[in-house]
């Protein structure tokens, strides 16, 4: 279960608002690469994670990624209030106001909807791993791309703040493939799935 | 920067410096300094939260419990941005 | 616990497998709302991104 804090966790303070960047950012909501993604990604992983400590981990970056998915809302609701109808016109916002108004809606920012499929529960946890490193990168990259979008400072800093952690996660999913390595045997890291063939599969 | 804006401010840091030792604790669970570092912050981000829950108010349902009427609801949201 | 660790030469770890180093505890940011603003207390993580090449 879940309890809930009434903060950011890192604050958001945008005072202008601008509709294009709003279109941009909200991937990181609901596009590929995103927090969304993010956060059911590791939280749907747990359950087929044989290793205590690494089902922490899961479920201990899953919960940061929840209250990273609230900071990108939070970016896009502060950049679309107060919004004009000719500023919507004119910014492209249109197609997207014509189905939500200025509601936040998990989509990639060409407009596809947020879909399971952007990520994967292997139930292996060589493999399940090895996607959250690849995660943790393609983020960083959604969020540098990102960056070269925006010279205002008060959406820059939430941004840098939430581009750093992917790099943190990256490190301590590397760690969790090191624990993981290490409980199994390195002369054949494939022999078999922890999560899934039973022990007298292993002696073959 | 105003004093409630401030104490709300260095609550985030001290959870923030909680967040990461709680990820480095998870991998290193050994590791005796880290620990040192998470009990010291968590003491004091303990103290922090009443505090701000008694001035202004609960941060979380924990912290509701400070008298007979209920204001959970008055407490601005986290993505209204600068106005608490 | 951590077998493969022993040994720190990366080389000499079996192939087919993606590793990423240990990382090991070297204290925090002193400066806190410097650690906050770069989103990590550990120095040696804190790696920002300048959008220009050929940047050290």
């Amino acid at each position: 279960m879940w309890s809930y804090e009434k903060r950011l966790e890192f604050p958001v303070n945008i005072k202008e608002p601008n509709a294009k960047l709003a279109q941009v950012i909200i991937s990181q909501f609901g596009g590929p690469d995103g927090e969304l993604s993010a956060s059911m990604r590791y939280l749907s992983q747990r359950y087929s994670m044989p290793y205590r400590e690494v089902a922490g981990l899961l479920t201990d970056i899953g919960t940061e990624e929840l209250a990273h998915m609230e900071m990108v809302s939070a970016i896009v609701h502060q950049l679309t209030r107060n919004l004009s109808m000719e500023e919507i016109e004119k910014s492209g916002f249109a197609t997207y106001y014509v189905d939500h108004t200025v509601g936040v809606w998990p989509t990639a920012a060409a407009g596809i909807p947020f879909n399971a499929c952007e990520f994967q529960v292997k139930g292996d946890p060589i493999t399940d791993l090895t996607e959250d490193l690849a995660a943790e990168q393609k983020a960083r990259a959604t969020y540098e791309n990102i960056l070269r979008l925006i010279k205002e400072p008060d959406v820059c800093e939430p941004i840098k703040f939430l581009r750093a952690r992917e790099i943190v996660h990256f490190q301590r999913f590397g760690e969790a493939m090191r624990i993981t390595q290490d409980k199994l045997n390195s002369r054949n890291f494939y022999a078999f799935n922890p999560a899934f063939d039973r022990c007298e599969s292993c002696d073959c | 920067m105003r004093e409630k804006e401030q104490l709300l401010r260095d609550i985030g840091m001290a959870d923030f410096v909680l967040i990461e030792l709680a990820l480095f604790l998870d991998t290193h669970p050994h590791d005796r300094r880290a620990m040192e570092y998470f009990n010291h912050y968590n003491r004091i981000k303990g103290q922090m939260e009443k505090e701000f829950s008694q001035k202004y108010f609960p941060l979380n349902l924990r912290l509701t419990d400070c008298g007979k009427e209920w204001r959970w609801g008055e407490a601005p949201l986290p993505w209204e941005g600068e106005c608490v | 616990m951590h077998e493969l660790l022993k040994d720190n030469n990366i080389d000499k770890f079996p192939i087919a497998m993606a590793y990423v180093p240990w990382q090991e505890f070297n204290g925090m940011y002193d400066d806190l709302e410097k650690a906050y603003c770069a989103g990590t207390i550990f120095p040696e993580l804190d790696k920002p991104f300048t959008g220009r090449r050929c940047v050290s």
